[in-house]
């Protein structure tokens, strides 16, 4: 009769696993990386170095060398890194569309470039000026259709197919070894009196100059991509579409506003509104841009790209002419990459170190309810590395701090996050993990994280 | 932030920028170009509280300026500038947005200089911090100086506006006497100021009263005398109960010899505008402070020694908390050398025989009324400050001001009250040798929020030539490095536990 009360209680019991596991979402696959990719395209970059120094005059070789060692650094840094995406179906979908820009354009047939994926968060894409081409999925996944990112890969094509890099290192190293900088410099090193002031002009003057140059090149890639897209059969909307995102991308995000008291309103663990209560400013009447102590074209003269409604303006007409489609290579694939992104650039956030910016967008995850239960997982886990550091006074290295260049959104959690105590981030913690245990029961490193965060609360105990 | 090209920097060249007890951003102050012979330019950065850089003020002026201190009083900014050439102290306000408002300038006499380089000029060290520029909220600054007028050793009291350019100034005089004045606070446009008076330079018991200032024009509206059954030496002043004015510090029996004998505990006066004392509480070492401190019969805390209360704090729940700090006069080797060879040579030792031991900190809990309710050593490693000669004949609440103001002699940093006042937090330094370990500064608070008390220890050991800590955002400290050979400012900010 006992034997038989096992048996049934084993049996209940495992009813009971398997109905919870049969709730629960496995733990978030993430995309496996192709070594041999990642590997091919090192190797090419390398051989691509090799080439450059190779072929190098002797005038100047010594600083072109460097530069294209820092270069080659910042290539490996991004092939090697888990940075890039070399999955094979991402990686297949980017190559087909940069080959379809190439094969219609004559001019690009025979250039060596290598277009990747990369995780970084921050919607941005670059040529690198050695033929790799990055293209963050933190802009991919504001994209609309296919043509946007065809014209993003039509104007870093330009900028390498222009030799833009070439252009600006040229430039440097030729400024660098120049003899009039070089006798200001010797001069103002044997000055006694006003240095810095004519320091201060000096490096001004240089600065405005380059990023004059930059801006143009801009411009120069903006026209000729433009060109690729149309050659290539995208709609040329897409040109103004992608401007209008990118002027606006800095205030969009893929998750709507975190309402922390919403989020964190936890069973016996209420919300303090002392977290988040903004401090009054006496600083209102300082202009942020003019207290920089530089005019207004002065200011203008500084950006490295020109403002996004002047590159509308300036080729709007001819965009507005190019008919084409929106999707030309895989409509669906482009859209399951946009969704499968969104964990690849929070993982990547998480190993990049910035814990205080993955625990601000993973909280809005959970608020979504999207990836779940990747997203509770990744708040219980951000929560004790805020714990771990902020014991060792080491928040700092972890988090931004608040600042005028971030959303109030993001600002209100950064307040929150450096006014929680030791003691209230443990009892937080346990607290937000109590809360979804039942949820997160069979989910792979849940349990370790819930573990260290009742062991947390309970050292401020007493 | 990083400030590169910092010629020259000290403690006093940055302070936080605060309204009440929060930190707004702050403000830092150093040579940034040598323009010719005789001329420097001065940048004066002003930042938010994260330290993300709002506006540089730039001006040229004589090589020979020094800044001596700055204040903010919730508007605007004043520095108080010295040029040791033309004698003069240059008092420059700046609003909160960093554009110059009024310039008051004062000359000062020979004989002044004289005295002030003796008092408070002698301070003119990167350790040592000035003390003589105080905050009236949203209206101007009270300056509170050395001075001499004829025959008096005495003090200055000047009132600059930031509002508009108004001034006045008040010196107390009596023919051949002695005044030492610091300043306790301002409430509903009374200036109180502590006032010793002393009949000579020996005079071994001075007066002791509390003067009252009219805020709007300087004249005299009262002089309270601190002797009432017990004889009090107010050391501060805070708003509590309410806002309203009280005055702290030790007690003395009226027979006692203030320059020998211990206290018999610590005072809390209420007082109102018209200097008419509202309550008196006395909390003595024997019988209250002996409930929860190992007291001995003579009033003497074990290892202890006396307290400076640095700062009373009142939460929103009505308790008081009082923050005290021990210092106990020692015999000094150096001092008694110096005398013992300076007699043989016929002259005057330059150290005194007593140098004063700065100890633990004390943090003792009242109710409403000043009933004494707990009280807490927290441990430190004593320093010691040695004073110059003369000075073991000073009485021991005047030694714990020239510690506190002159010698900058104790740990103690601030105290931040949140707004709200759920919590505070005290902050101090310490210096530990740790065996094996670390061995190095440390920057420490004790902190209260909701009644629950927690303790937090930074170490600030770095290369750099001076590490100064600065009050930031509520939880937060702002740490800063100076490394002169870089000619380089760091400064980070750390949070407390």
């Amino acid at each position: 009769m006992r034997l038989r009360i096992q048996a049934f209680y084993l049996i209940l019991c495992a009813v009971a696993i398997g109905t919870v596991r049969a709730q629960l979402q496995p733990v978030f696959a993430f995309q496996k990386d192709d070594t041999s990719i990642k590997r091919k395209y090192f190797n090419e970059a390398l051989q691509k170095k090799s080439t450059l120094v190779n072929s190098l005059a002797d005038k100047n070789k010594k600083d072109y060398k460097q530069a294209y060692e820092d270069m080659f650094e910042m290539v490996e840094e991004l092939l090697i890194s888990s940075r890039s995406v070399t999955e094979q179906a991402a990686d297949t979908y980017i190559k087909t569309v940069a080959g379809k820009i190439i094969s219609s354009n004559p001019e690009l047939k025979g250039l060596n470039v290598r277009v990747v994926f990369s995780r970084d968060y921050f919607p941005n894409a670059y040529s690198i000026g050695d033929g790799t081409i990055a293209f963050n999925a933190g802009l991919f996944v504001y994209l609309e259709s296919e043509a946007q990112m065809a014209f993003v890969i039509s104007h870093e094509l330009a900028h390498y197919y222009l030799n833009h890099s070439g252009q600006k290192l040229a430039k440097y190293v030729a400024l660098k070894n120049s003899d009039s900088l070089k006798k200001e410099i010797k001069k103002l090193v044997k000055q006694e009196y006003g240095v810095m002031a004519q320091l201060e002009k000096m490096v001004k003057s240089l600065t405005f100059d380059i990023h004059r140059h930059s801006r143009d090149r801009e411009e120069e890639a903006d026209k000729v991509g433009l060109q690729f897209l149309k050659n290539s059969g995208y709609d040329g909307q897409a040109f103004i579409s992608t401007m209008e995102l990118l002027d606006k991308v800095d205030d969009t995000s893929f998750f709507s506003p975190l309402h922390l008291q919403k989020v964190l309103s936890l069973p016996g663990y209420p919300f303090k509104e002392r977290w988040i209560k903004k401090e009054s400013s006496i600083f209102g009447a300082m202009n942020s841009e003019e207290a920089s102590g530089l005019t207004k074209k002065e200011r203008d003269s500084l950006k490295t790209h020109p403002d996004c409604s002047k590159r509308i303006a300036l080729l709007s007409e001819q965009a507005l002419k190019i008919a084409g489609q929106q999707f030309l290579v895989d409509e669906n694939l482009f859209k399951k990459l946009k969704d499968g992104f969104v964990p690849e650039i929070m993982e990547e956030i998480y190993r990049q170190g910035n814990i205080g910016y993955h625990l601000y967008q993973s909280l809005r995850m959970l608020q979504d309810n999207r990836y779940i239960p990747l997203a509770v997982y990744s708040v219980a886990r951000d929560l004790n590395r805020v714990y771990e550091h902020q014991q060792k006074h080491e928040l700092g290295l972890i988090t931004d701090t608040e600042s005028r260049f971030f959303t109030e959104n993001y600002n209100e959690f950064l307040r929150m996050l450096y006014r929680l105590r030791l003691n209230e981030i443990a009892e937080l913690n346990a607290a937000f993990c109590s809360a979804y245990k039942n949820q997160m029961t069979g989910y792979e490193g849940f349990s370790a994280e819930m573990i260290k965060a009742v062991r947390y609360k309970s050292s401020h105990d007493n | 932030m990083t400030v590169e090209n910092v010629h020259k920097a000290s403690p006093r060249n940055a302070a936080a920028i605060k309204e009440g007890s929060e930190v707004k951003g702050y403000y830092f102050f150093f040579i940034s170009d040598k323009i010719d012979k005789k001329t420097n330019e001065y940048t004066l950065r002003i930042t938010d509280d994260n330290l993300k850089m709002l506006k540089d003020v730039k001006f040229q002026d004589s090589k020979h300026v020094y800044i001596l201190e700055s204040s903010f009083n919730g508007t605007d900014l004043v520095f108080l500038l010295y040029n040791d050439d033309e004698n003069t102290f240059e008092y420059q306000v700046y609003g909160a947005d960093g554009k110059k408002k009024h310039n008051y300038l004062r000359q000062i006499t020979k004989k002044e200089e004289r005295y002030l380089k003796l008092t408070y000029l002698a301070m003119n060290d990167d350790d040592e911090q000035y003390k003589g520029l105080y905050p009236i909220e949203n209206t101007g600054f009270i300056s509170v100086m050395p001075s001499r007028e004829d025959k008096d050793y005495t003090f200055q009291v000047d009132y600059f506006s930031s509002q508009k350019k108004k001034q006045w100034t008040y010196t107390p005089t009596e023919g051949g006497k002695k005044f030492v004045g610091d300043y306790l606070g301002n409430y509903n446009g009374v200036v109180y100021l502590e006032v010793l008076r002393y009949g000579g330079a020996f005079d071994q018991k001075p007066d002791s009263y509390i003067l009252g200032l009219n805020l709007e024009t300087g004249k005299k509206l009262f002089e309270k005398p601190t002797d009432s059954k017990f004889r009090f030496y107010p050391a501060s002043m805070s708003l509590v109960n309410g806002g309203k004015p009280y005055l702290y510090g030790e007690y003395f029996d009226v027979d006692a010899n203030i320059m020998k004998d211990k206290s018999s505990g610590f005072a809390f006066w209420g007082i109102d505008e018209a200097g008419k004392i509202t309550s008196e509480k006395y909390v003595s070492w024997s019988v209250d402070m002996s409930k929860y401190l190992d007291v001995s019969s003579k009033g003497k805390i074990e290892d202890f020694g006396f307290m400076y209360l640095h700062q009373i704090v009142q939460t929103a729940d009505g308790k008081i908390y009082a923050v005290g700090e021990g210092f106990k006069k020692v015999a000094s080797a150096l001092g008694i050398a110096s005398t013992i060879l300076g007699a043989a040579s016929g002259s005057r030792g330059g150290a005194s025989m007593a140098k004063i031991k700065v100890t633990d900190m004390m943090l003792l809990t009242f109710d409403q009324d000043f009933n004494i309710k707990g009280a807490k050593v927290y441990d430190k490693n004593s320093n010691s400050v040695e004073f110059p000669s003369g000075s073991e004949f000073v009485s021991t609440p005047l030694m714990g001001k020239m510690l506190k103001y002159y010698y900058g002699g104790f740990d103690y940093a601030y105290t931040q009250v949140n707004k709200d006042l759920t919590s505070f937090s005290v902050c101090y330094s310490d210096f530990v040798r740790e065996k094996g370990g670390y061995k190095g500064g440390t920057f420490n608070s004790i902190t209260c929020t909701d009644g629950k008390i927690t303790t937090d220890k930074i170490n600030t050991k770095s290369d750099a030539k001076f590490s100064a800590v600065y009050p930031s955002k509520q939880g937060q400290v702002l740490i800063m490095d100076y490394y002169k050979k870089d000619k380089r400012l760091e400064m980070h900010i750390e949070k407390l536990n």
